[in-house]
């Protein structure tokens, strides 16, 4: 099984730091943290990441705006984003997508299987 | 209406109805008024000739001279002061005759002519008298037609003037009762606005640190450690996340209720789904479910997830309220629609009722505020009926509680269909 390279994006460094714990420990997923929402697309392209985990509401900027320069690139346009947020009930996420530009969204908090489930319908293969 | 806007005037149904009385009294009069002068001065002369006529064939002994009165009075007052002169002079003329063709004798020439002369100044006297009570009776009638035209004319203006208050007042009240309701939903937008913020940073605030809690207690889980005390300890840590996690869930769901999805619904069908979804506290706690279900009631178009959270969050709460256990009655029916307005909007009423306490009269007011709560600390956001309000809100229904005279609460939950369209 090949190993998939995922981005996490998000401004708390403890939620980035369990998530690469759990996704890298339970094997087949090479994890990059970044927790500066503005250096996204700079760390993207050196990464290339086949799925990237996004946080909706960061400090220096919000998620929505991330992923429309990912879009906009054209070597990331087609990388597969999910993104995570805290303000929305688990209700909410059943089945809509309710930010423009991203495969599906997570809220949080994110149980490990739920979120290892979502990554292999998503991930690019 | 206002003391100070009354007159002294008499009433107005008393002024017509006297003024109707006199009318009826002068009429006679009034008819022969109208006739041709010509017409009354002939007809009065004929009845001179006929007095004059009797005076003759009684002969001189007895005397007729005060008959001619009667013709006189009825010229001069039906008449005029002319037509009573001319019957006057005729009288005394018919009567000088009467009194010579009789054969009355005068010793003296000077006797008649002044018993012709007091007979005509008499005459003319009784006209000049009749006449002046006539201008004066004309005179009095003309002031009173005057004064009840002016009364009429007055209380058509305060008939008007009290319709145009009457409608001013219907004003006031339509545009106070818009104001309320305007009122009432900017307070209401203002208020979830406040709770939408309040909902947001609270999520983001603890959320996040609810998130690297659950990732480390999942690390745990997935070392599979052989030790059950291990297991069960972070086992407990993902319960107590889920548990504060779904709090804030519902506060997030209260502030921004997701769109709904309306589907054609049977409204049975929802009730079951919901007792399903609590059966196992139900029979917990020992409550018995009766249902009163009437399958006659028309399909309803609900967001079927929306309505089972009201109906699940009014189980739990009815059966909160009754911890020995009790009976739970779910009774479907049709509202009345009263005086059969076939436009009203066809559809269904709900009653929950329970065994339990009942409403403390100084929280009726207050059930449905978002936070309140009389459960203890740790067992109620406060936010249950304040959601089930909210979606019977956006469903375009009304929810209501009240105490049983039986004893228990009941819940009264009303759902509309959409009105009826025109043909």
């Amino acid at each position: 099984m090949t190993t998939k390279r995922i981005l996490v994006v998000d401004d708390e460094p403890s939620v980035t730091r369990n998530l690469k714990l759990n996704l890298e420990s339970s094997g087949g997923y090479e994890v990059l943290c970044e927790n500066y929402a503005t250096n996204t697309l700079s760390a993207a392209r050196t990464f290339r990441p086949d799925l990237i985990l996004l946080d909706v509401m960061m400090p220096d900027m919000d998620g929505d705006e991330v992923a429309a320069q990912l879009r906009a690139d054209p070597l990331l346009c087609d990388t597969p984003i999910i993104f995570l947020t805290a303000i929305v009930s688990n209700k909410e996420t059943d089945g809509r997508e309710m930010i423009s530009g991203a495969e599906t969204f997570l809220a949080k908090p994110v149980d490990i299987g739920e979120l290892k489930k979502t990554l292999e319908q998503h991930v690019r293969k | 209406m206002n003391a100070s806007t009354q007159s002294n005037l008499p009433h107005p149904a008393l002024t017509d109805d006297r003024t109707s009385r006199e009318s009826r009294r002068l009429g006679f009069t009034r008819t022969v008024s109208t006739w041709p002068k010509p017409v009354v001065a002939g007809l009065l002369l004929g009845l001179v000739f006929a007095v004059g006529w009797v005076d003759y064939k009684t002969g001189v002994e007895l005397s007729f001279s005060l008959f001619y009165l009667i013709p006189i009075a009825i010229g001069t007052w039906v008449g005029s002061r002319s037509i009573g002169n001319i019957i006057a002079f005729a009288s005394v003329g018919v009567w000088f005759f009467a009194n010579h063709f009789a054969g009355h004798a005068y010793g003296d020439r000077f006797i008649l002519i002044w018993n012709i002369l007091t007979l005509a100044i008499s005459f003319l006297v009784v006209v000049a008298l009749l006449a002046s009570l006539r201008e004066i009776n004309e005179g009095l009638e003309q002031t009173v037609a005057r004064r009840t035209k002016a009364l009429q004319s007055e209380n058509a203006q305060r008939r008007q003037a009290e319709e145009e208050l009457r409608r001013a007042l219907s004003d006031i009240q339509t545009a106070h009762a818009e104001l309320q309701r305007t009122q009432f939903q900017l307070t209401e937008s203002a208020k979830m606005e406040s709770i939408g913020r309040l909902a947001a940073g609270i999520a983001h605030e603890i959320k996040n640190p609810l998130m690297t809690l659950s990732l480390g207690a999942d690390y745990f889980l997935n070392r599979k450690t052989e030790n059950p005390d291990e297991v069960q300890l972070v086992q407990d840590m993902k319960e107590a996340i889920h548990r504060a996690s779904d709090i804030i869930n519902v506060l997030l769901d209260y502030a921004h209720p997701r769109p709904l999805q309306r589907t054609s619904e049977d409204i049975h069908n929802v009730i079951e789904n919901s007792l399903a979804l609590v059966r196992h506290q139900l029979n917990k706690q020992r409550v018995t479910v009766v249902r009163e279900f009437d399958t006659t009631v028309p399909p309803l178009s609900l967001d079927r997830t929306c309505i089972e959270q009201v109906f699940v969050n009014l189980f739990l709460n009815a059966m909160q309220a009754m911890p020995p256990g009790g009976t739970l009655t779910v009774r479907t029916f049709a509202p009345d629609l009263c005086g059969g307005d076939s436009d009203a909007p066809a559809g269904v009423m709900v009653e929950i009722d329970d065994t339990g306490h009942g409403i403390m009269p100084e929280n009726v007011d207050k059930l449905f505020e978002p936070f309140f709560t009389t459960k203890s600390p740790g067992h109620g956001t406060g936010l249950g009926l304040a959601t089930v309000r909210r979606i019977m809100e956006i469903h375009g229904g009304s929810v209501r509680l009240s105490s049983r005279k039986a004893g228990g609460t009941r819940a009264t939950l009303q759902f509309n269909n959409e009105p009826r369209k025109e043909p």
